[in-house]
């Protein structure tokens, strides 16, 4: 009988053990590929391990990084798709399947499907509107205005609490408000746009409130303007310019990478009401750290020591050659395109929002795990001692092993978004941009020739610096 | 004890169960049969507002009107741009499609080509002044003017709150005299749908 109980043990640990945590191998397989060999190669590569790197519990994440790696090397039709394909699948799982979640309880969270981070989501809009900009096709573009509204409503009635709105993202959907004439959405959308750059950390940048004020004072919305509570501009030189040449060029550059997840991993032991010695070792340092806490009883355990561990994702910050860029027009107007939205911070904040549903998943799958595990082990005594003791340590280490952090994020989004506006005469125009690093050094140069700008025209330029 | 075990062949299968994937079955449908299965916009609701729209649009009394000024002569129609102003993407061109079919089937209006297929004819016309032998070549200058313009805009309100869903689309078509900038005909199509989704399953 206790065999029996010691085979199905070992079947239900291979089971769990057996859908490892793919978010590391997916950083570490794919990253330097991005790096060496380019965008195209690691789409490939992408696909080529779909199975491996992602499996169908990140099949949002496949999906997005897919969209979000062909937005960069151009392939406009392929990103929709796929961003189309992410966001569907993302819409899908409103419904949560019960087995996924009490197997969760018993595992851990990588065994639920990824459901995006809500600045995941965001993004993905941003990156379809741009899609959409960069074909000159203007009613996809308002079409996926309007589809990102509707995620902002959802985000919010489902956490109130948390902020789940975007500067950048209304600032795009004002921008293309006002390519299609519709001048009151774009006011609606720019003054929004302030409002969420107040409710985030970064606060708004310069030349997005001179053009929300001259937006704002177009359409007779001085109220608007003195609600947000700002020190009002005398004059709006460049926005005013844009609105009176009717052209403009708009550059987006895209700097750096973005943090990814590592694992704060702590360990240790317990007697039932007494002390938990704690052990960590930092995932950047490698220093190792130790903690007493107050155990929690445990019925029934009297003197016998528990071993726990438990996992806990942090944001780890990458190393971004990029972070800043200089916009050259026709050879001579030379300005610094201003940061519009903080992908690293974005990640920051979720992680603090995410904080306490985290811990508490996790404490209670680590103490269920761990209390089972121990009856496991008295269960399945045989009174041999050697083959005890090795049977003991199997179940100790089936245990450490089920414990994972989920650590699923996008992994090819960058570290920051910069962005410009050029107002321009109808005609042919050059632009080039220098990638620079923190002293201003130039990583790459990104030019762009021979731009056919026709009246009343808003001609987008990506620059992708993800290094 | 036995919960522990029962818990353990629970866990085990439920993960079984997530991990595995549905085959995928294919059987044919009636083109004209009625088909919702994400809530958004399909083919269903293209046919039926074209057919509505057309129908009431050559019913209304603009057109016994232009009927006495044209001596008994059709109409002329040409259908300009539609615009998708809703929050899906949708394929307007399969939309204008079906106007046509319907427009032509009605046998009341005659139809004439869009700017853009305007444009490939002229060029195959060009190409045929060159090539064609002068019996079978088509001579430059004899399209047929249209009398009027069908334009509209598709629109959409969504009002949604957790799993539940009302999407409203409205469909705006304008029928305009192409000499007198004279609007004849506005029609509108609305369609409401509720769409719920559950929040669990097992």
């Amino acid at each position: 009988m206790k065999m029996k109980r010691l085979a199905l043990l070992v079947v239900a640990a291979l089971l769990f053990t057996s859908c490892a945590n793919k978010s590391m191998t997916r950083y570490e397989t794919l990253a330097p590929t991005l790096e060496k060999k380019g965008f195209e190669a690691t789409i490939s590569e992408v696909k080529k391990q779909k199975e491996d790197l992602y499996g169908s519990n990140s099949e949002f994440l496949y999906y997005y990084d897919l969209g979000v790696l062909n937005h960069y090397n151009r392939n406009f039709d392929e990103s929709i798709k796929n961003l189309a394909q992410a966001e569907k699948i993302y819409e899908d799982l409103y419904t949560k399947s019960i087995s996924n979640e009490a197997a969760a309880i018993v595992t851990n969270d990588n065994v639920r499907p990824y459901r995006a981070r809500p600045f995941e989501l965001l993004t993905l809009y941003q990156f379809q509107i741009l899609n959409y900009l960069a074909k000159m096709d203007l009613d996809g573009a308002l079409v996926e205005v309007k589809r990102s509204q509707i995620a902002m409503n959802a985000l919010y009635q489902k956490d109130q609490d948390k902020v789940n709105d975007n500067g950048f993202l209304r600032y795009l959907s004002a921008l293309v408000y006002d390519l299609d004439d519709e001048k009151d959405d774009a006011a609606i959308s720019y003054y929004k746009a302030i409002k969420a750059y107040d409710e985030s950390k970064m606060g708004v940048p310069n030349e997005v409130f001179e053009f929300v004020t001259e937006s704002l004072r177009r359409m007779d919305r001085e109220d608007d303007i003195r609600a947000l509570k700002k020190k009002e501009l005398e004059s709006t030189p460049k926005a005013t310019a844009v609105q009176e040449k009717g052209q403009e060029i708009v550059v987006i550059g895209y700097a750096g990478h973005s943090p990814i997840l590592g694992e704060m991993y702590l360990s240790g032991t317990f007697v039932s009401g007494g002390v938990m010695n704690l052990y960590y070792k930092d995932g950047e340092t490698g220093k190792k750290h130790d903690l007493v806490i107050a155990a929690p009883p445990v019925a029934g355990a009297g003197s016998e020591t528990f071993h726990i561990g438990f996992a806990l994702p942090e944001v780890r910050d990458h190393k971004s050659s990029v972070n800043q860029f200089e916009v050259s027009l026709d050879g001579k107007t030379r300005l610094k395109p201003e940061k519009v939205m903080a992908v690293d911070e974005e990640l920051k904040r979720n992680m603090e929002d995410e904080k306490t549903s985290t811990i508490v998943r996790t404490a209670v799958r680590v103490i269920l795990r761990t209390i089972a595990a121990q009856k496991a082990k008295s269960a399945t005594n045989t009174g041999n001692g050697l083959f005890d003791l090795v049977k003991n340590i199997g179940v100790d280490v089936a245990q450490g092993q089920l414990e994972q952090a989920d650590l699923r994020v996008g992994l090819f989004l960058p570290n920051s978004f910069y962005m410009t506006r050029l107002p321009v005469d109808a005609g042919s125009h050059s632009v080039s941009v220098a990638a620079q690093g923190p002293h201003g050094e130039t990583i790459g140069v990104y030019n762009f020739d021979n731009i056919a700008v026709k009246k009343g025209q808003k001609v987008f330029l990506i620059v992708p610096a993800i290094k | 004890m036995s919960k522990i075990w029962t818990l353990c062949l629970c866990a085990s299968l439920a993960f079984l169960v997530g991990c595995s994937s549905g085959g995928k079955k294919v059987s044919r449908i009636d083109a004209n049969s009625t088909t919702d299965l994400s809530g958004a916009w399909n083919d269903t609701d293209s046919r039926l507002v074209a057919d509505e729209m057309i129908m009431d649009c050559l019913n209304r009394p603009w057109y016994q009107t232009m009927l006495q000024q044209k001596a008994g002569q059709l109409p002329t129609v040409v259908i300009g741009k539609v615009r998708n102003k809703s929050h899906e993407h949708i394929n307007v061109e399969t939309f204008i499609k079906d106007m046509e079919r319907a427009l032509i089937n009605s046998g009341k209006a005659d139809f004439v080509a869009n700017a853009e297929e305007r444009g490939e004819l002229r060029d195959e016309l060009a190409s045929q002044a060159g090539n064609a032998t002068e019996e079978t070549r088509k001579d430059a200058g004899q399209e047929i003017g249209a009398d009027l313009m069908l334009t509209g805009t598709l629109n959409s309100i969504v009002d949604q709150e957790g799993g539940e869903q009302v999407v409203y689309y409205q469909v705006d078509l304008e029928l305009t005299d192409i000499q007198s900038h004279k609007k004849v005909w506005i029609g509108d199509k609305k369609i409401k749908k509720y769409i719920s989704q559950d929040s669990v399953k097992m």
